[in-house]
């Protein structure tokens, strides 16, 4: 706990004096005349790299079909720590389908969404790192997969929507406006629910059946979002440690037979429509999220087995105690600390802590935040800059496990707490294309856990990540 | 626990922001999307808002015309649909889809903020066209007349208009009309960085015979000259947007988008060259100051384009009475920036509509 108070503690000291480096250089603006007056001219306005696609989304458009697609890339290595070094390629490509079927079908307010992905390349995070925070939220394992399957209906004038189908919750719970800048994972799903939840929950690349409904009255700052969902996509037994997507490896398991994970947020948004500034105000927008989530299934114990016995204890039975139910607490921050009177420069904060139970978790308590500074290159208003933190801590149930094996007379280090930081620029080449050197470093990675290849026992040493990554949307 | 604790204070620093003032904007306010503005060919970004002052053929009054800058592939200046809203059964229908290569319009097709709709059921829209979306492949463009089934029945192009752009002023007496139009693409070349500013911009005061068939120019007087205007890659153009009379049609105001105030131009119906620019205010709540109207007390409504807000000023002191977000989506840097254009007050006064770019909706504020 004193560690995630240090960490509160140095993240408002980073509020407190948030540096701006004097003005950079502009960078060369011949390349970018050439991009914008070049033969190719439109490509580099338009938001697809396709554009219109001959004609093909014009003509889909009749009918309210939308299309997308595309693609995320990276290249990330570590240059020191880790159990090995060497650089891996990943990428994922993502289509989706979406269906307005007030135009298709003349039924108001309805969308039908179907999405699919094929996931490539290797996962540093498994092979090299070994660490809790893994390094890329696109890592996942290889193969074409049903993402998600869900029809969503607007109702009462737009204040309420309704979405039934197979859903990814972390499209819309736990969300935060400036975390979805970086590439660690837990800048995405958070390490607390993908740790917990069986499988790490019905989240990317997983999903699962429910329904959720988001009520926001009309011009109010206040967002209610509220669902239920089947808990354990991969249908994994709470005691192994199986991989959920191998066991859902299509992504077509479409399970109802298992407990229900419930979600709820409420979020608070200011400015919003209808809010009215006068003189000498100086506004600048945030949004504040409370939320929880609660799963009835049934979570191993991290220490103790069915006899009572520490699950260490050379005379164990080995089966963990099994609890009833799981939960978490969790809120979300995105606040801008600055901006200038054009919009091209800001500043933007967040911050997204997470608590859950010790006895049955793995991981306690979780939280990420950071810094991110748009347009900090003169002329260049699209790009932005991060400077994010990550850290967790392991359950004191979890390092009594460790100490009782320790004890047993298998020498181990007893985990503790991870903690990554990340520096991340996104370069906008066009508003499809996005090129993101990266770099992380983790401290104590996966709490600090023994390197297998050390035959005295020692500690994953702190890993260099360094990388890059491009998305691009046709 | 000590995290819960950090994080419950977090979320309660939050303060609340403080009310009270008199104005148009600042008594109790309602806003709804009223309908889409994408047409079947999936044109974007509605840029323009005129209510009919009359019924004729399509146009019944009180209908709400919006026309759109963007085509499907979301590439400013090519966007060439007027669509048509009846409040009375809540309908959306396309009221003209102009082709692109139209005859008597230099460099195409893409509809601005420029448009009327006249008593004799006339529509004139501006056409400040590209090809790929930004200046480099810019045409002077010219005002496209309509009849009021949406059919094209002539053009006004020639050396004083160039890129027509800002919301119409309009005084309409049945059988003839004065328009007032700025025109901003004197002298703008492409996209560069930085982009230059160029004092070329002007604001033109046509008159027109609408008795017959086909509407006739009578005159062209040039009654502004000089204002700021700028090539921009993600808007195209920055240059005078909002045009307004004030009731006695003794003053003519005109937002200054690159500079950030409003200006004033006095006696703009006898001018006969340009008349001196006026500052009535600058900056405070003004960033980048788009379309404008005049609300029933007198005072101007200007939309922002840089932060999803609608400024209220009193033209007479000068005042800004306060601001009000119109569109606060997080999508962008600030909330709502670059998603506001047209404004239009509803005939019984008692609100306003304006389009929002990033849903490609008309919405009322009442």
């Amino acid at each position: 706990m004193k560690n995630s108070l240090l960490l509160a503690c140095c993240m408002a000291g980073m509020l407190a004096a948030p540096a701006w480096a004097e003005e950079p250089a502009a960078p060369p603006q011949a390349h970018g005349n050439f991009l914008v007056n070049g033969p190719m001219g439109g490509v580099w306005q338009q938001d697809q790299m396709l554009g219109d696609a001959w004609g093909a989304r014009t003509w889909l458009g009749q009918y309210g079909v939308t299309v997308g697609l595309t693609e995320v890339s990276e290249i990330l290595g570590n240059t020191s720590g880790g159990v090995k070094r060497t650089g891996d390629y990943d990428g994922l490509t993502t289509l989706t389908l979406q269906m307005d079927t007030g135009k298709a079908l003349g039924w108001d307010g309805g969308t039908f969404n179907a999405s699919g992905m094929h996931v490539h390349g290797t996962n540093l995070s498994a092979n090299n790192l070994m660490n809790l925070q893994t390094a890329s939220g696109i890592e996942a394992d290889d193969g074409f997969r049903l993402w998600e399957l869900w029809y969503d209906q607007t109702l009462l004038n737009n204040t309420t929507d309704i979405k039934v189908g197979q859903q990814s919750v972390d499209q819309e719970f736990m969300g935060s406006q400036y975390s979805a800048l970086y590439v660690n994972t837990m800048f995405g799903w958070p390490m607390v629910p993908s740790a917990d939840l069986l499988g790490g929950g019905p989240a990317y690349p997983l999903s699962s059946l429910g329904a959720r409904v988001k009520f926001t009255p009309e011009a109010s700052p206040w967002t209610v979002l509220a669902g239920v969902f089947d808990d354990n996509p991969g249908g994994l037994d709470p005691r192994s440690s199986d991989d959920a997507q191998k066991l859902d490896d299509r992504g077509t398991n479409f399970r109802l037979k298992d407990s229900a994970l419930f979600l709820g947020e409420i979020q608070f948004a200011y400015p919003t429509v209808g809010d009215t500034q006068r003189a000498g105000d100086t506004v600048l927008p945030g949004t504040y999220k409370l939320g929880f989530w609660y799963d009835a299934g049934k979570f191993a114990d991290q220490r103790y087995g069915t006899d009572g016995l520490s699950l260490a204890d050379p005379s164990s039975n080995g089966i963990a105690r099994l609890h009833r139910g799981n939960y978490s607490i969790y809120g979300v921050i995105d606040q801008a600390l600055w901006r200038d009177a054009e919009g091209e420069k800001a500043i933007g904060f967040f911050v997204r802590p997470m608590i859950s139970p010790n006895d049955r978790n793995e991981i306690h308590f979780s939280v990420n935040g950071g810094l991110n500074f748009k347009g900090l290159i003169e002329g260049r208003g699209d790009d932005v800059l991060g400077l994010g933190v990550a850290y967790t801590t392991v359950s004191d149930r979890a390092r009594d496990f460790d100490g009782d094996t320790i004890a047993a007379g298998t020498p181990q280090p007893k985990r503790s707490n991870e903690t990554v930081l990340e520096a991340t620029y996104q370069y906008a080449l066009a508003p499809w294309w996005n090129l993101q050197p990266d770099f992380q470093y983790v401290f104590n990675p996966g709490g600090g856990i023994a390197d297998p290849n050390s035959p005295t026992g020692d500690r994953i040493k702190n890993e260099t990540i360094v990388g890059i990554r491009t998305t691009l949307t046709f | 626990m000590k995290q819960l604790l950090l994080t419950a204070a977090m979320i309660g620093a939050l303060a609340a922001p403080a009310m009270a003032d008199d104005g148009y904007l600042t008594k109790p306010r309602h806003h709804k999307n009223v309908t889409s503005s994408v047409p079947d060919n999936g044109d974007q970004n509605p840029y323009a808002i005129f209510v009919a002052p009359a019924s004729a053929g399509k146009i019944k009054k009180d209908d709400v015309l919006v026309d759109n800058f963007n085509n499907a592939k979301n590439l400013q200046g090519t966007g060439s649909t007027i669509m048509i809203y009846h409040p009375d059964t809540e309908e959306t229908t396309l009221f003209a889809d102009i082709p692109h290569d139209l005859k008597g319009c230099p460099g195409g097709v893409g509809l601005s903020t420029a448009m009327a709709v006249l008593k004799s059921g006339h529509v004139i829209v501006g056409s400040t066209p590209s090809t790929d979306g930004t200046t480099a492949t810019k045409g002077a463009g010219c005002l496209i007349v309509l009849d009021s089934n949406g059919q094209v029945v002539s053009t006004i192009a020639g050396k004083n208009i160039n890129d027509p752009w800002g919301n119409m002023a309009v005084i309409d007496h049945g059988d003839s009309a004065t328009l007032f139009v700025s025109n901003t693409g004197f002298g703008v070349g492409a996209p560069a960085a930085p982009d230059p500013v160029v004092n070329k911009a002007t604001i033109l005061r046509i008159e027109l015979s609408t008795a017959g068939k086909t509407p006739v120019v009578k005159s062209q007087t040039m009654i502004a000259s000089g204002l700021s205007e700028q090539a921009a890659k993600d808007v195209f153009i920055i240059g005078p947007t909002g045009l307004a009379l004030s009731a006695d049609h003794k003053t003519l105001y005109a937002s200054d988008a690159i500079n950030n105030r409003v200006v004033a131009i006095d006696n703009p119906t006898t001018l006969t060259g340009p008349g001196n620019l006026r500052e009535v205010t600058k900056e405070g709540f003004l960033h980048r100051p788009l379309a404008m109207v005049m609300a029933p007390n007198g005072n101007l409504l200007v939309t922002n384009g840089k932060n999803g807000q609608v400024v209220e000023i009193n033209p007479a002191s000068g005042k800004q009475i306060a601001a009000q977000w119109l569109n606060a989506d997080k999508a962008q840097v600030p909330p709502g920036s670059g998603n506001l254009f047209g404004i239009a007050m509803k005939p019984t006064g008692d609100g306003f509509y304006y389009v929002e770019d990033d849903t490609n909706n008309l919405s009322v504020s009442e």
